[in-house]
């Protein structure tokens, strides 16, 4: 999943938020990487863009498993 | 040479001689007009004047499906009828058909289509009186050149026609040429006005050289961004800037100089402002199927900038405003911004649909230098504007897409 942790710190980087490093499956999206919901609306378009899947598209995901799991579950 | 018309994409000019001869010699009218050519467009309003018939106007890019839907017709042709000779009387010089046509009667009307966001377009119906209210014929206008720099079909290239014609003015065709050819067009006939959308004047700066024949510039249609005019005064540097508000319902209504508009003592019992919004009163529209209540609303929202006398300026479409996540994006704001930053010739924002926010910002930017990238561009931006009102995805393009009216494509 080096690419998902490259969106992720794309959306931090572009809102001039510091890069996380070793992001891991239990990362919270808002607690631990910091994303509000503007940036939680970006990383869903990125990770369309890319994988195809609206990782929100039935409610909330709240950690970085969660999103995996979306991805392959597609 | 006395010219009407002249269009050098094509190597056409046309005369006021040709003009008359081809008056003169048409033996059918077809009241639907479409035709790609803007002469032709020119001729057949004309000759609709002088036989006082009505005439639709359609653009020429509409397809077979929407000119049925439109005008519930499958064959155009079909309304063709000959031209009796008592009907139209041989015209025999400038003078005579300016004059014939300032006493067109009641008989004739104009059927125009908005450019309608909302679908199809709309269907306003013009009389001679409501179409030619702000043309003004005086002396010194006779001598104008006009760079035609609209759609022929639509109310803004219409309101230049009858200005240029009613004077005796030159027309020489501008919209949809490339950069080059609109400055060579300035340059070898010393155009004098020039009435289009800011959209249109981003696509002409920067530019090196300048032209001192332009003595007016006037825009409309949206918001003017100070940077764009800073230039457009470097390239015609004894040019008047004029702001004009109009609408296909209501044709020219007022001007202002910059962004703040005023209302003529005469006009002020016909406008109001509700909410934010401009509501101006039946009595200025052409016909149209919606003009049923009183007032009508404009769908333009407007600030105040002093009561009386009322001035005000044009904030945004009430219809263009971006919800994210239940805040309000006004995408003209963001643009102009963005425009802002050195290095960015021009910018388009439009919303993306979100599962999160409902709509997401977006913007589509032309750059003229490799340092602007997203970063740079949001970087600046999170100092100018609320964090929701940034765009979150940028992307790079060579073009911005607008729309048939020449104005900044929203979806």
């Amino acid at each position: 999943m080096v690419l998902l942790n490259e969106i992720i710190n794309t959306v931090l980087k572009n809102r001039g938020k510091e890069a996380v490093k070793d992001i891991d499956e239990s990362f919270h999206l808002r607690n631990d990487i910091g994303f509000d919901s503007l940036d939680l609306a970006e990383l869903t378009v990125r990770i369309e863009a890319e994988y195809n899947v609206d990782i929100f598209e039935d409610g909330i995901v709240n950690t970085v498993g969660e999103i995996i799991q979306k991805i392959n579950n597609k | 040479m006395d010219l009407f018309y002249s269009d050098i994409s094509k190597n056409q000019e046309t005369t006021w001689e040709k003009l008359l001869d081809d008056l003169n010699n048409t033996t059918k009218y077809n009241p639907y007009c479409y035709q790609q050519d803007f002469y032709s467009v020119f001729k057949h309003i004309i000759l609709s004047l002088l036989l006082e018939k009505e005439i639709v106007l359609l653009d020429s890019d509409f397809s077979k499906e929407e000119i049925q839907k439109l005008t519930g017709l499958t064959n155009l042709n079909k309304n063709i009828f000959p031209i009796i000779k008592r009907e139209k009387q041989v015209i025999n010089n400038k003078t005579e058909l300016i004059n014939r046509i300032k006493d067109t009667g009641s008989n004739w009307s104009m059927t125009l289509f908005t450019s309608g966001t909302t679908g199809l377009p709309k269907k306003v119906v013009h009389s001679f009186q409501s179409i030619t209210r702000f043309v003004k014929t005086t002396e010194i206008n006779k001598a104008n050149v006009w760079g035609f720099a609209y759609n022929p079909t639509h109310m803004a290239g219409i309101q230049v026609f009858f200005q240029a014609l009613l004077n005796g003015n030159l027309i020489i065709r501008l919209f949809g040429l490339s950069k080059e050819q609109i400055f060579n067009s300035i340059k070898k006939f010393d155009i004098s006005n020039i009435s289009a959308t800011p959209t249109f004047y981003r696509l002409l700066v920067p530019y090196q050289d300048s032209f001192v024949c332009v003595k007016r510039i006037t825009s409309g249609g949206e918001k003017f961004d100070e940077k764009t005019a800073d230039q457009l005064k470097q390239i015609f540097p004894n040019a008047k800037f004029t702001n004009v508000y109009a609408s296909t319902e209501a044709g020219s209504l007022f001007a202002a100089n910059g962004n703040n508009f005023f209302i003529k003592p005469e006009m002020e019992l016909f406008v109001q402002i509700q909410d934010n919004e401009l509501l101006i009163h039946k009595s200025l529209l052409g016909k149209s199927a919606f003009s049923d209540s009183e007032w009508y609303h404009t769908g333009d929202i407007v600030k105040i900038v002093s009561e009386n006398p009322l001035q005000f300026q044009f904030v945004s479409r009430k219809n263009e405003m971006i919800n994210v996540g239940g805040y309000k994006v006004n995408p003209g704001e963001v643009e102009e911004t963005i425009r802002k930053i050195e290095g960015i010739q021009n910018v388009r924002v439009f919303a993306k649909s979100n599962s999160v926010l409902g709509n997401i910002i977006c913007c589509e930017v032309v750059k003229t230098s490799d340092e602007i990238d997203e970063v740079s561009i949001r970087s600046f931006l999170q100092s100018k504007l609320q964090e929701f009102k940034i765009p979150r995805i940028i992307k790079f393009t060579d073009k911005i897409s607008t729309t048939r009216t020449g104005k900044i494509k929203r979806s």
